[in-house]
């Protein structure tokens, strides 16, 4: 039983017990001195009757006038005279007179009276003895109003203390409440502080609590920081911060080949001089001042855009993929600029031939040996246009892009037209041998014969025309459907433009909330840069999703490590770790460091932890060793 | 009937203790005395138990005012009190004769206190108490008086009118009337000294 309750119950316990006994004690001293009054009054009034009585010359009729007229005006329930042998000689009795109060209250609560005797002479002789008694059928009555209205004083009391009580429970249990609400959210894994209560019982284990979160906190905060460093230093080159060579490759590989980014954009070089010359040149220290500056510039021309990143491939080379730019001659001439405006007036009087740019567009699923020969290529083309110049090609194999217009005609008819499907991934447990769930990954059937179009083909242009959203819904109802047909957990992934629709949120939530049976088998995933791109809308549809008993996770995990800290209070159940981390683990001694720290740390706050784009069987036992629960991607069948 | 469970078993050990505590060893003796003639009358005719108790009375206490005795214009003394003082007036006699009549086996219905309005040859009428005897109800009663020695019959009593009789016939008949904590007891002179002769043992 809850503590509320057990407070109600006392409360009225001790109400009933101090009314009620006061009421009974009440009634019965009420009662004890009606009797009282009868029994007095029977006695007296008997000797006051008998006492004129024997004086009377005793006459039959005379003495029956004089009980006759006492009785009368009196109030008696009888008046008789018995002679000495016991012979009635005058009686008179009242007709039954039904009290005004119920018969079991009469039978509960008796006025027990005797009636009154006294003696009457004639001269030496007995006349008689007189017995009388007293009407109590009043006394009864003024005891059952008294009573009624006592109770009616009870229960008015009682309505005002509980009026009173409500109010004095509410104050008392609100941080009760909250103590509560704390205790289930870290049960939940969201690991909340609050403001510590007044009462001195609650406050210490609200601040236990609190101290506990804290200290979790801190401790996952260190690691994460402690694992960033891990990461940058791995992952990262140690002069210009940019990624390093592999970790490029790695994620260039992702945007090309993965379901994550547009299906077209730009792969952008930027060369510098030989490095061996810059180092004969300006020395070693401005060498890595200028290879700085450069890297400085190409990341701050990503800043704005998802998924472009900076990388530095050969000691004075640098590449940029953009997935999110479409036209290599806009990604060629924004950097171009760039440098020119900002770097080249600083170097120009030491190295005047500073740069050379090219651009050129790719596709998905485009093979990367090719892609970076044809940059290298464009980019020989470049050179050859003289001093700090760029060249940019858009290449004429890609598929030819729809307008618009017919994208949106073609997306808005798949929604309605059911022409969506889901395809499913299994993923299994750590060691590869069990499933975990399905993920279903979502296709648009181009046409009756069965063609499919994978995400990565049109959810950006879906984006773009503000489509993610009944696409979304679309993939979850694919899911229901599925999940009511067939055994087994199904994940599916909202994209990052729909997290932040309130509409969406809401729709999707009555969704689920018609299907409460499915909720528990269902996960949801959101790409890591949807969730922090709009992280308050996430929280709130985490939230939301975890009361419906919905699982919720994060794919793509590991980009904004940085900010993974806010990740804590979330009450998360899983983390799909980034393909790019995975790739090729069993060379990289450092990334294998940073995703085993990255898993304990998971683990120690509840969440699981998945390995995504697992390419080999081999890397299995390798990966379970380093703590992930499961793993997904074409190596895992 | 209530009033012989009442009167069944006195403790008289304890009105001699209190005798001898209040008023001393000669109050102690007529006690004794007094529980002697109890001893010695009980196998008696109700007639000779009249004649004993009477004589046991008038020869032994002293017939003085209420006035003198106690400083009260009107005190109803219990027996204890009476044998404890040796003195009192009719009320006194009347009563102690009719518990130590009760207590011989003689019931109520035979015993009546009565008024009485009494002459005697140089004073004019004053109020007096007796104890009347009937034999059978209906019966001229005999009257045992504190102003003559002997028990006669009523008829020969020309001095006495009887004015109004009482004994404690219908007085216990609730268990709560014999209660002290009863405040009612206390406000009826009657009443008051039965429950008083209760506390004294009797």
């Amino acid at each position: 039983m809850s503590l509320i309750k057990q407070l109600w119950i006392a409360i009225i316990l001790v109400l009933s017990i101090a009314f009620g006994g006061s009421m009974v004690v009440s009634v019965l001293s009420a009662r004890h001195y009606l009797e009282q009054q009868l029994q007095v009054k029977n006695i007296d009034n008997a000797n006051a009757l008998a006492l004129s009585l024997t004086q009377l010359k005793k006459d039959e009729v005379m003495v029956g006038l004089l009980v006759a007229a006492q009785f009368d005006v009196g109030h008696y329930r009888f008046i008789r005279i018995v002679s000495p042998t016991g012979q009635t000689l005058v009686e008179r009795v009242a007709a039954n007179l039904k009290p005004a109060a119920p018969d079991w209250f009469v039978k509960l609560i008796p006025i027990r009276t005797t009636p009154g005797q006294a003696l009457i002479q004639d001269g030496w002789s007995q006349y008689g003895t007189l017995t009388l008694a007293s009407h109590d059928s009043y006394a009864y009555q003024s005891l059952w109003d008294g009573t009624l209205e006592l109770l009616l004083w009870f229960v008015f009391g009682a309505a005002i203390t509980g009026m009173v009580g409500t109010l004095l429970m509410r104050s008392i249990t609100r941080p009760l409440g909250e103590v509560v609400g704390q205790a289930q959210a870290i049960a939940e894994r969201r690991f909340l502080t609050i403001t510590e209560p007044r009462t001195p019982e609650l406050k210490s284990v609200a601040h236990a609590m609190n101290v506990m979160v804290d200290r979790l906190k801190a401790m996952f905060n260190d690691e994460a920081a402690r694992l960033e460093t891990l990461r940058k230093k791995v992952n990262h080159d140690a002069v210009t911060g940019l990624s390093s060579r592999d970790y490029f490759l790695s994620h260039l590989r992702e945007a090309v080949q993965g379901d994550q980014f547009d299906s077209l954009g730009t792969l952008v070089l930027v060369r510098l001089p030989d490095l061996d010359d810059l180092n004969a040149h300006l020395g070693r220290q401005q060498t890595d001042a200028l290879l700085k500056d450069v890297a400085h510039e190409l990341a701050q021309s990503g800043a704005n855009r998802i998924g472009q990143r900076a990388g530095r491939i050969k000691g004075a080379e640098f590449a940029i993929v953009c997935p999110s730019l479409a036209s290599a001659t806009e990604a060629a001439h924004d950097i171009h600029e760039r440098l020119t405006q900002n770097l080249l007036p600083k170097w120009r009087d030491r190295v005047p031939d500073l740069f050379h740019i090219s651009a050129v567009r790719y596709h998905h699923d485009q093979n990367l040996s090719e892609l970076l020969a044809r940059a290298d290529e464009t980019l020989a083309q470049a050179a050859s246009l003289g001093p700090n110049s760029w060249h940019a090609v858009e290449d004429s194999t890609a598929k030819a892009a729809l307008p618009a217009e017919q994208w949106r005609a073609l997306l808005t008819e798949a929604v309605a037209g059911g022409r969506l499907a889901l395809s499913f991934y299994p993923v299994m447990s750590g060691d590869g041998t069990n499933p975990m769930h399905q993920e279903g990954m979502l296709r648009l059937k181009l046409d009756a014969a069965g063609s499919l179009l994978s995400a990565g083909d049109f959810m950006p242009m879906a984006a773009q025309l503000n489509l993610t959203a009944p696409i979304d819904l679309g993939v979850v109802k694919l899911a229901i459907e599925h999940l009511r047909s067939t055994a087994g957990d199904i994940a599916v992934n909202l994209s990052a433009a729909t997290v932040a629709n309130f509409g969406f949120r809401h729709e999707l939530i009555q969704l689920l909330k018609t299907y409460p049976e499915v909720c528990q088998r269902l996960l949801i995933e959101v790409p890591e840069y949807g969730v922090f791109k709009q992280f308050e809308a996430f929280r709130d549809l985490a939230h939301q999703l975890k009361q419906l008993g919905c699982r919720v996770g994060v794919e793509y995990f590991g980009q904004s490590f940085a900010e993974s800290g806010k990740l804590a209070d979330l009450g998360l159940d899983y983390i799909k770790v980034h393909p790019s981390y995975i790739r090729d683990i069993a060379n990289n001694e450092g990334n294998q460091e940073f995703l085993k720290g990255l898993c304990k740390v998971a683990h120690a706050i509840g969440i699981t932890v998945v390995a995504q784009g697992v390419e080999n069987q081999a890397d299995l036992p390798l990966l379970a060793a380093l703590g992930f629960d499961g793993v997904t991607g074409p190596g895992v069948k | 009937m209530l009033v012989a469970a009442t009167f069944a078993a006195p403790d008289l050990d304890k009105t001699q203790a209190l005798a001898q505590q209040r008023y001393g060893a000669r109050a102690a003796e007529t006690v004794a005395a007094w529980r002697q003639l109890m001893e010695e009358s009980r196998a008696l005719t109700d007639q000779d138990k009249l004649t004993k108790v009477n004589t046991f009375f008038n020869r032994r206490m002293l017939f003085v005012d209420d006035i003198i005795v106690w400083r009260q214009k009107d005190y109803w003394a219990t027996p204890l009190e009476f044998i404890g003082r040796g003195a009192g007036d009719c009320e006194d006699f009347t009563i102690a004769k009719y518990m130590t009549l009760q207590m011989l086996g003689i019931g109520n219905e035979h015993l009546r206190l009565i008024y009485i309005r009494a002459k005697s040859g140089s004073r004019a009428s004053f109020a007096h108490m007796v104890l009347g005897y009937y034999p059978q109800p209906t019966d001229e009663p005999l009257i045992l008086d504190n102003l003559i020695s002997s028990v006669r019959p009523a008829s020969q009593r020309p001095d006495l009118v009887p004015v109004f009789s009482f004994n404690n016939d219908g007085l216990w008949v609730g268990g709560a009337a014999t209660s002290a904590a009863d405040p009612t007891v206390r406000l009826s002179r009657w009443r008051n000294v039965l429950e008083r002769m209760r506390q004294d043992g009797l």
